[in-house]
């Protein structure tokens, strides 16, 4: 299988340039596009509901949102996401200060 | 002798003050808590006025009560009898209410039992008493989202680790082949050595600079190891990385036909999802080549199958069965099958290419060292694509194969003009309702009448060109 000597198949003038895929398309993977919103929505109903559950929820969306982005990813769009469910803990803390109580 | 008694007596409350000092706090500290015990109604505002005058009288009162202990005996009857001080002072004659307190209980209880309120404990609040402990679920959140960061760092960096390997262990062989290994296409110069990173668990390698081909784009799809989530699910389903290997040839330089050979369990799919597959290829059994059993033969022209399928390529296949995935040969690639509602105008772009998809064995348990297996894989791909550029189908083969792709063109046109129509008839009936609703929504009758004649007048035009024409013709 290996080429013979003589024939280098190697050739300069032929060089094309990589061109960057355009983003989106099927194959994509839609994890970190519903990771976001999800966390969003959880950051949402934690602020208003005041529900610590929910909040916490939402930072850790956030994180799987983050872990599974692509490198093409707005990386403002993630740190916003990430501001507002740490928000959202912070401010059900801050307006009930007591623990979270277990279902159970 | 009166002013002595007074004396004495003072001296006597003196010291008994400063004895019942200690017992202050506790007392004052019941009497807050008093506030929020619950009481009969008529004594409500007694409570309240009392609780005003702990405040100020903080002595007066506990001297009262020390008196009260002491002269009990001989005073219990008096007190009784005695309305105002009772209501005031009832909680003072419970003995439960004081700490430390020495004298007998029976006494105080034969009083006025009827009277005496039931001991409740005071709710404190949660938040005044808080302790670490409480927050239990918290910590364990905070511990999850470590947890989680940790294993994000530790993936990242294994993945990172096995492409850079693959990398390593490869550029040797590549370098051989190719002008340029590594173009991210974004610097001005042509770059040569970059491993472009997708995401945290892909990372792309394009190659170029060969002939008969215009680039090769390698893919390698490692494991979600940065997702705790994934990294859970894969012990239920477990998965193994993969590298894709995409060959993009020169124009012309393939014969047209269309071939795949993969693992059962990936023909289904390729063959429903690929445009190409499902347009071209049929799927033929394999046994007349000398290949294993697990795979799945699609092809549109026996002759070219048979000269892809030679005696090499069938060794390899047997010799890594679990590590080939698919060989997808095809002069009219265009990807999946897109879920469009409306039918595209244009036929999709095509392009000539080879595609090959590796499974690396271990099934995601891939250690670096593993890489170096893959090279046989690589060296697969260039006797491909060299063997594919100099293939030339016989006559027949050729004709088969371009009355296929008229075939397919014509197809896709038919249904393409079906679908211009139907939008234009859509819109034809549409504009026709609106002006039926305009004509019902006009108040004025005469309006409304003249837009009637004018509708009428506009359909008899369409009628009648027709006959017009004939009639000039005749003429």
């Amino acid at each position: 299988m290996q080429q013979p000597n003589a024939n280098d198949p190697k050739r300069a003038n032929k060089i094309v340039r990589y061109k960057a895929q355009p983003a989106g398309g099927p194959g994509d993977d839609p994890t970190p596009d519903y990771m976001n919103l999800l966390g969003m929505i959880f950051s949402m109903c934690g602020l208003m509901m005041k529900l610590k559950w929910c909040a916490w929820v939402a930072v850790y969306c956030s994180f799987i949102s983050f872990a599974n982005s692509r490198t093409t990813d707005d990386t403002k769009q993630m740190l916003s996401s990430f501001m507002l469910s740490i928000s959202a803990v912070v401010m059900s803390y801050l307006q009930n200060p007591q623990p979270m109580q277990p279902p159970w | 002798m009166k002013p002595v008694w007074f004396l004495l007596f003072a001296l006597f409350c003196l010291s008994v003050s400063y004895a019942g000092s200690k017992k202050h706090d506790a007392f004052v500290e019941d009497n807050d808590f008093a506030e929020f015990e619950e009481f009969e109604d008529e004594e409500d505002g007694v409570v309240n006025d009392e609780s005003d005058d702990d405040v100020q009288e903080p002595v007066k009162q506990p001297v009262e009560n020390e008196e009260m202990q002491e002269f009990d005996d001989e005073q219990e009857e008096e007190e009784d009898e005695d309305p105002l001080s009772d209501d005031e002072f009832e909680h003072l004659h419970d003995e439960e209410e004081f700490e430390n307190f020495d004298r007998e209980k029976d006494t105080p209880k034969g009083k006025s039992p009827d009277k005496l309120p039931d001991l409740q404990m005071a709710k404190v609040p949660l938040h005044l008493r808080t302790s670490w402990d409480s927050f239990y679920l918290e910590m364990l959140m905070i511990a999850g989202l470590t947890v989680y960061f940790l294993n994000f760092l530790a993936g990242k960096n294994k993945n990172c680790k096995l492409a850079t390997a693959w990398l390593s262990a490869h550029k040797e062989l590549l370098e051989t082949q190719f002008s340029i290994v590594g173009d991210d296409g974004v610097a001005k110069e042509v770059t040569s050595g970059v491993l472009m990173k997708e995401s945290e668990n892909v990372y792309t390698l394009w190659c170029s600079g060969r002939t008969c081909v215009e680039g090769m784009l390698v893919e390698l799809k490692l494991l979600k190891r940065q997702d705790l989530i994934n990294l859970l699910l894969r012990i239920f389903k477990p998965a193994s990385d993969q590298v894709i290997v995409k060959v993009d040839l020169d124009d012309g330089k393939m014969d047209n036909f269309v071939f795949c050979v993969a693992q059962k369990r990936s023909a289904a799919k390729l063959h429903k999802d690929m445009n190409d597959l499902s347009q071209f290829t049929e799927r033929k059994s394999s046994e007349k080549f000398d290949m294993p059993v697990s795979y799945q033969l699609l092809s549109e022209v026996g002759e070219a199958t048979s000269a892809v399928l030679d005696k090499k390529v069938c060794q390899m296949l047997t010799k890594h069965e679990g590590v080939i995935e698919y060989i997808h040969i095809s002069d009219q690639f265009s990807g999946p099958k897109v879920q469009e509602d409306t039918q595209p105008t244009k036929m999709p772009d095509t392009k000539a290419c080879l595609m090959f998809c590796f499974t690396i064995p271990g099934k995601g348990k891939t250690r670096a060292s593993d890489m170096e297996d893959l090279k046989p894989l690589l060296q697969l791909v260039f006797y491909c694509v060299d063997k594919v550029s100099r293939l030339q189908l016989s006559r027949e083969a050729r004709m088969k194969a371009e009355k296929n792709r008229q075939k397919a063109e014509e197809m896709f046109l038919k249904a393409a003009h079906t679908q211009r129509q139907e939008l234009a008839q859509q819109r034809r009936e549409e504009r026709k309702r609106a002006e039926k609703e305009r004509l019902m929504a006009e108040e004025d009758p005469d309006r409304a009448r003249k837009l009637e004649d004018r509708e009428n007048r506009r359909e008899s035009k369409k009628k009648q060109p027709k006959m017009k024409m004939m009639k000039i013709k005749a003429m």
